[in-house]
């Protein structure tokens, strides 16, 4: 971070143009499709539910919601004291960390396992991704036969009539199914890292009579830190923001155990109508999920235009 | 030059666009006029549907100089909320619905639909037409109706035939106690007395409602909830009781939705199956009980009691089924009314149940399929359906009274009701219901 400082401001350094003259000829303009589409896809909804989370729109004054009360912060209030709120954010983040805990190790090694050539690589690679480019309503439905009392995987276990779609055990049950539908996305970003090793490293360390490994520990890892760090912030983002799978696992209303923030804010939306409460929900989440993605921004050092 | 040009060109381009989205108004006659109707589609028949899209749109067409119309259809009632809050947003959309009888009050309360008074019902061939009880989920009250009935699914329970006469059961129960011990009797040897779907998104609310009305507690009267009532405790009771510690229930049960009771019916797994609509049928016809099954109306005097109380209701169903409504903001209304006449006219309800096994809500039509045995029952439970509560707040109600039962189910795979955490859920319930009918306008 200490080196930051003694950059020169971001701004000089494009192509060593003179100041002057690069202010005057930057083609800026050609940003305007690009703000436009940012302004209609992102700003223009943001602010929308930004404005809905103040006001109580319901199904009694969607047809001028525009006119709708203004609620102030009244929302945020329910949102936070008297509605499942809090406990949705523990089960949302609980159950994504555990599951991103989970496919690091299953994704890392599936990687460096398929690392080396050999019969049938390409196979066993396209394998890998079959989880991971199957539906999630597909993955779910599937799961959720599979997880019946008395269903395919009680005859596994050889248990009777287990309860896994209610209860304690389906905080686990979604687990296992995230799990089973998520590690790839680890794999994949870890396979592109490991193409980043220099073979020449390979030769070296051999040279010096490293083990494996010395070898995997000190020279492959330092290679794959970046696109794994990055891989784990988007995982646990795409953990937290999963609404199809809880949906279809669990169905509506969500068992106490399985309540998750974007199933809780859905419910509150299209169940109950209160679009004001579900839009100040949202809002709170966006605040949730911004923290990891401000300690990645500030971990690769993006926000200063400076790569690791 | 230039500039003033692209702006002239500009200007002209956004009129001709807007000009376009606003469409064109109503001028007496039909011919190039289209009609746009959003209805659920039809997932049994679905060849049968497109075939009948065709139909109405031809005759119609012939009938009204030349007017079509265009069928969209929605997949689940999400799909089509999202339609009708897009549709009520920007003041244009289809100009008439299909709603479920119960989302009906929900879809009212935005009041994006046309109040039907005298004028309105007589263009749809007066208000007459239709099977009084059918009416009763059209509005809040007579003078501000707005869905016009269409189709009705009134849920009914079936019974295996053979199962009943091996215990020597002359004919099913019409007490929830009696039907009870109806079920123990016929539970043993890996078979059940019931299949009950304690896992659907829809069911569990629909039982607790009718054990509930039939002991004389409506649930919502006026802008008051009463879900924390002791007899609406005793149907929660003895409705989880059945699977829990009265066990004539497969305790795999406890993640059934509808499909699944219905397919160990048709295995012959289980005596009773209540909640069933007649589309059942489809399913049944072809499973190993085919033949051997038959429909009954479901008990309609309430659990601890041996006849109906003061009070209470014998409401043998939920009105359940299909309201078409007419949009406020359709350029068509005449046309959409038009378009409501002809399909509840007596023949047009005919040919719909021919083909869907759906009941006619057109009183002539209803009465012509009295005379099938098998429809019988079917027409009956029609007929003592009761509307549940028209209130905007329903669907929040309705999602807490199942919330109830979706919370105790771990209880339930344990073999136990816990009577004080059922308490608590059931004032959880009732907390959410009123606030949801203190803020309803």
């Amino acid at each position: 971070m200490t080196d930051v400082k003694t950059q020169p401001p971001a701004t000089t350094r494009v192509a060593g143009a003179p100041v002057r003259a690069g202010r005057r000829h930057r083609p800026l303009w050609m940003l305007i499709p690009g703000a436009l589409l940012t302004l209609v896809v992102i700003v223009i909804p943001l602010l929308t539910a930004a404005y809905i989370s103040l006001t109580d729109l319901d199904q009694y004054t969607i047809r001028e919601w525009i006119r709708s009360p203004f609620a102030g912060i009244g929302n945020y209030t329910e949102a936070l004291t008297d509605s499942p709120l809090l406990h949705a954010v523990a089960v949302s983040a609980g159950y994504a960390a555990i599951v991103t805990v989970i496919t690091l190790p299953i994704g890392v090694a599936a990687a460096l396992a398929t690392q080396d050539k050999f019969r049938g690589r390409g196979l066993v690679r396209s394998i890998f991704l079959i989880p991971y480019v199957l539906p999630a309503f597909v993955v779910g439905t599937v799961w959720r036969v599979i997880l019946q009392p008395d269903g395919v995987v009680d005859g596994w276990l050889g248990t009777d009539r287990t309860l896994w779609l209610n209860g304690p055990k389906s905080f686990w049950a979604l687990i296992i199914v995230q799990t089973w539908a998520s590690w790839p996305l680890i794999y994949l970003l870890a396979v592109s890292g490991l193409q980043a090793v220099d073979p020449d490293v390979h030769e070296a360390a051999a040279l010096d009579g490293a083990g494996w490994w010395a070898k995997l520990w000190h020279v492959i890892f330092p290679y794959l830190r970046g696109p794994v760090s990055l891989a784990l912030v988007i995982a646990f983002l795409h953990n937290v923001n999963n609404f199809t799978l809880p949906f279809v696992l669990f169905g509506i209303p969500a068992p106490h155990d399985v309540e998750t923030l974007p199933v809780l804010t859905y419910v509150e939306s299209f169940q109950n109508f209160r679009f004001g409460l579900s839009a100040a929900m949202a809002v709170l989440s966006l605040l949730l999920v911004a923290v990891p993605i401000v300690a990645y921004l500030r971990a690769v050092r993006l926000t200063t235009g400076e790569e690791s | 030059m230039r500039k003033q040009l692209a702006a002239v060109a500009g200007a002209l381009l956004i009129t001709a666009v807007l000009q376009g989205c606003g469409g064109d108004d109503d001028s007496g006659g039909g011919a190039g006029q289209t009609i746009n109707v959003l209805i659920g589609a039809n997932t049994i028949y679905p060849d049968q549907q497109r075939q009948w899209f065709t139909e109405v749109s031809d005759r119609f067409a012939k009938e009204n100089g030349g007017a079509t119309v265009k069928f969209e259809t929605f997949a689940s009632p999400n799909d089509e909320l999202t339609k009708i809050q897009t549709s009520v947003l920007s003041n244009q959309g289809p100009d008439v619905y299909a709603l479920g009888t119960t989302f009906t009050p929900t879809a009212a309360a935005t009041g994006a639909f046309e109040t039907l008074g005298a004028d309105q019902w007589a263009k749809i061939g007066g208000r007459d037409r239709f099977v009084p009880a059918t009416l009763g989920i059209s509005g809040p009250d007579p003078e501000h109706e707005v869905g016009i009935p269409f189709a009705q699914r009134p849920f009914v329970m079936a019974y295996n035939k053979d199962m009943l006469a091996a215990a020597g059961i002359d004919k099913p129960a019409d007490s929830w106690d009696g039907l009870l011990q109806q079920a123990k009797k016929m539970t043993g040897d890996g078979k059940f007395g019931m299949a009950i779907s304690y896992a659907d998104g829809f069911d569990p609310w629909k039982f607790i409602w009718a054990m509930s009305i039939q002991a004389g507690n409506p649930l919502v009267d006026g802008s008051t909830a009463s879900l924390n009532d002791p007899r609406t405790l005793l149907a929660y009771q003895t409705y989880l009781s059945w699977l829990a510690t009265d066990k004539v229930v497969d305790p795999a049960a406890v993640g059934w939705k509808s499909a699944q009771s219905i397919a160990a019916f048709g295995q012959g797994k289980a005596a009773y199956l209540p909640m069933v609509s007649a589309s059942s049928r489809v399913t049944l016809d072809k499973s190993s009980v085919a033949g051997k099954y038959a429909y009954a109306l479901m008990p309609v005097i309430p659990p601890g009691a041996t006849s109906t109380p003061a009070g209470g209701k014998p409401a043998a169903s939920i009105l359940s089924g299909d309201n078409l409504v007419v949009a406020k903001y359709s350029k068509h209304k005449d046309l959409a009314f038009a378009l409501v006449k002809m399909l509840t006219e007596a023949d047009s309800q005919q040919s719909y149940y021919k083909t869907f096994g759906e009941m006619p809500t057109n009183t002539q039509a209803a009465e012509a399929l009295k005379s099938d045995p098998l429809v019988a029952p079917i027409i009956e439970s029609a007929q003592k359906s009761v509307g549940t509560p028209f209130t905007g707040a329903w669907s929040q109600i309705q999602l807490a009274l199942l919330n109830v039962v979706v919370q105790t189910i771990p209880d339930l795979s344990a073999g136990k009701v816990d009577q004080a955490k059922l308490k608590g859920l059931v004032d959880q319930a009732q907390t959410t219901a009123q606030g949801a009918l203190d803020k309803a306008k």
